[in-house]
């Protein structure tokens, strides 16, 4: 369970302006494409994961291995169970996908910067379709779960990260908007996640999305030894 | 609760799944957990709606054990939660509704409970711990990393509760909740 990693906090470098394309088509444009993950994909999340423990400062909570991703992440049909979108971007349009999935199109944007983006972790996160780099941005972990209130699932956002590089140009709300827009597709009553309580920024950005931040609820946690004892329990 | 003297009423209770044919005592069950949570207006849930959406996959079995009381249990509805089973009665004392979560950091899944409830009349007498013990078990036996759920801030007596069943409870987490007009609004999607 992990909260969206917050924007850094302001610094006195000039952010990049993002300018609409259409009208303002001088700049720097990016390519951008939400799409399913799959297996092959795994080395990319498993990075990610580790990246978002990093930021978090909860590494020693950390760890998945590549094997266990593998074996857990992709056993049902997209949106049935765990589902991850990724998002990729090239300063190049993004060639389309060799087999997509027929239960998601991929979603595609164009953004506009003044400023070339620069990715000190290009290669390590570099997806190669033909001769075209592109980059993995970040992604959004959801699963399905059920609210009997309303009678009908909904979603809940695991992770949302966005790497360090790319943070503050919109890739966050894209992710997050994406699962919303699947959501209401489906005909789901809710999009659910967590954050903490001192991440101001984070609850800036959910109120703006126009999420509501629910101030009674705890989140109750029974793992590790506790659980090997409730196992062994005389019920 | 005397289980080594058997004096008393005894009261024989079992945990099973629940089917379809469930639903009716399962819509009223959470109409009375949304009276107990003061969120009634929150409730929306249709008989059909629980029926269409509550068994479409497969579940993962009964567990029962007798327990024994000094007075006998005096149930006001006793006929609106009564199942038949030939010429016995059967009283539905409660429920508990729970899905697979995950956890990146683990790579595994888990158990979240979105749904612990036990009518009043049987509250204080063993039946929660009854429930969420059944659930807590089955993530050990499946290899998965961790049983979430969530309390509201004021139920001391269910934090108390968890506590003692050595759960933690996570102090700085929020949920966030994208619903209604707010979640429709990103139907047509402008990312």
């Amino acid at each position: 369970m992990a909260a969206a990693a917050p924007p850094p906090p302001p610094s006195d470098v000039p952010e990049p302006r993002m300018a609409p394309p259409e009208t303002t088509p001088i700049g720097h444009p990016v390519f951008t494409r939400i799409r399913l993950a799959t297996p092959l994909d795994v080395p990319f999340i498993h990075k990610l994961i580790h990246q978002m423990a990093v930021f978090e400062k909860l590494t020693h909570l950390f760890s998945a291995t590549e094997s266990s991703l593998s074996s857990t992440l992709f056993l049902s049909p997209p949106f049935k169970s765990f589902t991850i979108f990724l998002l990729e971007l090239s300063s190049s349009p993004i060639p389309p996908l060799l087999s997509p999935s027929p239960s998601f199109t991929p979603i595609e944007k164009t953004f506009n910067f003044d400023l070339p983006l620069n990715d000190p972790e290009k290669d390590v996160f570099s997806v190669h379709y033909g001769s075209d780099q592109v980059v993995i941005a970040g992604f959004v972990l959801f699963f399905p779960n059920y609210s009997t209130f309303l009678g009908k699932p909904g979603f809940y956002v695991e992770d949302l990260f966005v790497r360090e590089c790319y943070r503050r140009k919109g890739f966050g709300k894209m992710l997050l908007s994406a699962v919303a827009k699947q959501a209401v597709k489906m005909g789901y009553g809710r999009v659910e996640w967590v954050v903490l309580d001192w991440n101001v920024n984070a609850i800036k950005f959910y109120e703006q999305m126009g999420a509501q931040v629910l101030p009674e609820w705890r989140i109750c946690r029974l793992t590790g030894d506790s659980l090997q004892a409730d196992q062994n329990a005389n019920v």
